[in-house]
C-alpha cells in the first residue's frame, strides 16, 4: 500500500506526515546537507509544503516513514520554475497534466535491499498516480548520480538542459513521459510493483 | 548549434539505436563535435548473472588498446577507480585529487602520455544493485579539453551508457532471479563485512555458532561463491548490502 495525501491545509496536524518531514530533514539536511528550512530543529518544511502539494508515503507495516516523494503543480510556482530556470534551455513545461516530482526521500534506517524496494515500490506509485489523474509528464531536479538512476528505470527520460554545477553539486532537469505503456517499461527493468495507493483520510488527523 | 542541441541530436540518434556499432558510431560523431578525438564506453556487469561480455565500445588508436591490454588497466585502471569515487564527470588530470595515487598508478598516466595518450574527460555511470561503468571522452597528448563543452559530455555520457545497458539487457535477459539473502542471513554477511569471526557473530547477534555457520553456509551457496570474503564484495555488488550499512556504527 503507498498512502496518497492531497490538500492538506495544516500537513504537521497528521502523524504520517510529521514522520515524512522528520525523515526529510534526516535526509536532504543531515546527509546531502541541502541549505532548506528546518521547523522546529525537526521538521523539513518549505514553502511548497502547502495543500496544493501531494504526498505520495511508502508506509511500514506499523505506520513508519519508508519513503516519500511530493508533487507539485507546475500550473503555479514550483522548483523548476523558482529556483532553477536555467536548467531548462526551453521554457520550464508546464499545464494541468504536468506535475513536478520533488522531495523523493528514501528513509536512511534502511538497510540496501529494503531501500531498492522502497524505491521501487514508490517509483511504481508514481506512474499509477499519473495514469489514474491524467497525468502524463514528470518532470524533476536531480544530481547526476540519481539522474543516472531515473534513467536506468526505463521509463521515457528526457533532459530538458544542459546539467549545471550549483554550489556544488552537479544538477540536471529532466522531463518522464507517462503513458499506458509506462508500468510495462518498468517491468522489463525489474521495477515495477503494482501497489494500491489509498487516500489519506483528514480525520486520521484528530 | 547550440551545445543543448548536440546532446539532443545525439539522443535522437541513440533512441533508435538496435546495436552496438551504431551506438559506437553515434558516439564517435558525438565525441568529435565535442573535440575529442577519441571515446570509451564500458560496463561492468555481474558476470555471474549472464555468460554475455560486457559492452566495451571504443574507437582508441591501436596503440592505445595495446598499452591498456598489456597494463591489464580493465581493473585497476586509476581512470575506473576514480570513477567510483563520483557521479560526476572529471577531468584525468583532476585524478590524482581523487584517488590515493600508487607509485605504479603515477608510472601509468606517465607512460601513457609518451604513448599519445592525452587528458581525458570521464562520466561515471553507477547504478545500484546491479552494475557500474563509464563513458570517457580522450584526446591525443597536446590536445587541450574545451572546458565549455564538458557539461554536454556529462549529459551524453549519461545517457550513453544507459543505451548501452539496454543494448545489454535485451541481448541477455534475465533468465534467473538473481539470488535474494533472508534477512538473517544478510545480518549476518554485515557483520562478516566487518570483519568479526562466525563465533563473534552468533555473540552479537544472541544466536546459536552453528546457526551463524549454517547461514553463512546458504548466502555463499546462493551466490555461488566459496569465501567469506567473496561472500561479503558479491553482496556488495549486488546491493544487499551498502557502504553504508558496513560502516555505521
Amino acid at each position: 500500500m503507498v498512502t496518497v495525501a492531497q490538500s492538506l491545509p495544516v500537513p504537521l496536524c497528521l502523524p504520517a506526515l510529521r514522520e515524512m518531514f522528520e525523515a526529510r530533514k534526516r535526509v536532504f539536511v543531515d546527509l546531502l546537507k541541502w541549505d532548506v528550512p528546518v521547523v522546529e530543529g525537526r521538521f523539513e518544511i518549505d514553502q511548497f509544503d502547502d495543500e496544493d502539494a501531494t504526498y505520495l508515503i511508502v508506509p511500514d507495516p506499523h505506520g513508519g516513514h519508508m519513503g516519500s516523494a511530493r508533487l507539485l503543480k507546475t500550473t503555479q510556482p514550483h522548483i523548476l520554475d523558482t529556483l532553477f530556470p536555467h536548467l531548462c534551455a526551453a521554457p520550464v513545461p508546464r499545464g494541468p497534466r504536468v506535475l513536478e516530482i520533488t522531495r523523493f526521500c528514501l528513509g536512511r534506517q534502511l538497510g540496501a535491499d529494503a531501500r531498492l524496494e522502497t524505491r521501487n515500490r514508490l517509483v511504481s506509485a508514481l506512474v499509477d498516480f499519473a495514469l489514474d489523474h491524467g497525468i502524463v509528464t514528470y518532470t524533476g531536479v536531480a544530481e547526476m548520480g540519481w539522474l543516472q538512476q531515473i534513467l536506468a528505470f526505463g521509463w521515457r527520460c528526457r533532459p530538458l538542459g544542459l546539467p549545471r554545477s550549483i554550489d556544488g553539486r552537479m544538477l540536471g532537469a529532466l522531463r518522464i513521459d507517462i503513458s499506458p505503456e509506462t508500468p510495462r517499461l518498468l517491468e522489463a527493468e525489474g521495477i515495477y510493483r503494482s501497489t494500491p495507493l489509498q487516500r489519506l483520510e483528514l480525520l486520521e488527523a484528530a | 548549434m547550440h551545445p543543448f542541441e548536440r546532446a539532443e541530436f545525439f539522443l535522437r540518434d541513440v533512441s533508435e539505436t538496435n546495436t552496438e556499432s551504431e551506438l559506437a558510431d553515434a558516439l564517435g560523431i558525438v565525441s568529435r563535435e565535442l573535440g575529442f578525438s577519441y571515446f570509451a564506453l564500458t560496463h561492468h556487469v555481474d558476470i555471474r548473472l549472464s555468460a554475455e561480455p560486457a559492452i566495451r565500445l571504443h574507437n582508441y588508436p591501436g596503440d592505445w588498446v595495446d598499452y591498456y591490454d598489456e597494463n591489464s588497466l580493465g581493473v585497476s585502471d586509476p581512470v575506473h577507480r576514480a570513477s567510483h569515487m563520483t557521479s560526476v564527470g572529471f577531468a584525468w588530470s583532476e585524478i590524482p585529487r581523487m584517488i590515493a595515487m600508487t607509485a605504479k598508478d603515477h608510472e601509468i598516466l606517465m607512460h601513457g602520455e609518451g604513448r599519445g595518450i592525452g587528458d581525458g574527460f570521464t562520466v561515471p555511470a553507477n547504478v545500484p544493485g546491479e552494475s557500474n561503468g563509464s563513458c570517457s571522452f580522450a584526446n591525443p597528448a597536446g590536445t587541450a579539453i574545451r572546458e565549455e563543452d564538458l557539461p554536454v559530455a556529462q549529459l551524453v555520457g549519461a545517457f550513453a551508457f544507459e543505451a548501452a545497458r539496454r543494448l545489454w539487457r535485451v541481448r541477455s535477459p534475465r533468465v534467473h532471479p538473481a539470488p535474494r539473502l533472508t534477512d538473517r542471513q544478510r545480518e549476518c554477511v554485515l557483520w562478516v563485512a566487518r570483519g568479526k569471526s562466525d563465533w563473534e557473530i552468533s555473540r552479537i547477534l544472541g544466536i546459536q555458532h552453528e546457526t551463524v555457520v549454517r547461514h553463512l553456509k546458504q548466502a555463499r551457496e546462493r551466490f555461488g561463491v566459496g569465501k567469506r570474503t567473496m561472500l561479503a564484495v558479491q553482496a556488495l555488488f549486488d546491493g544487499s548490502i551498502s557502504f553504508n550499512d558496513i560502516l555505521k556504527r
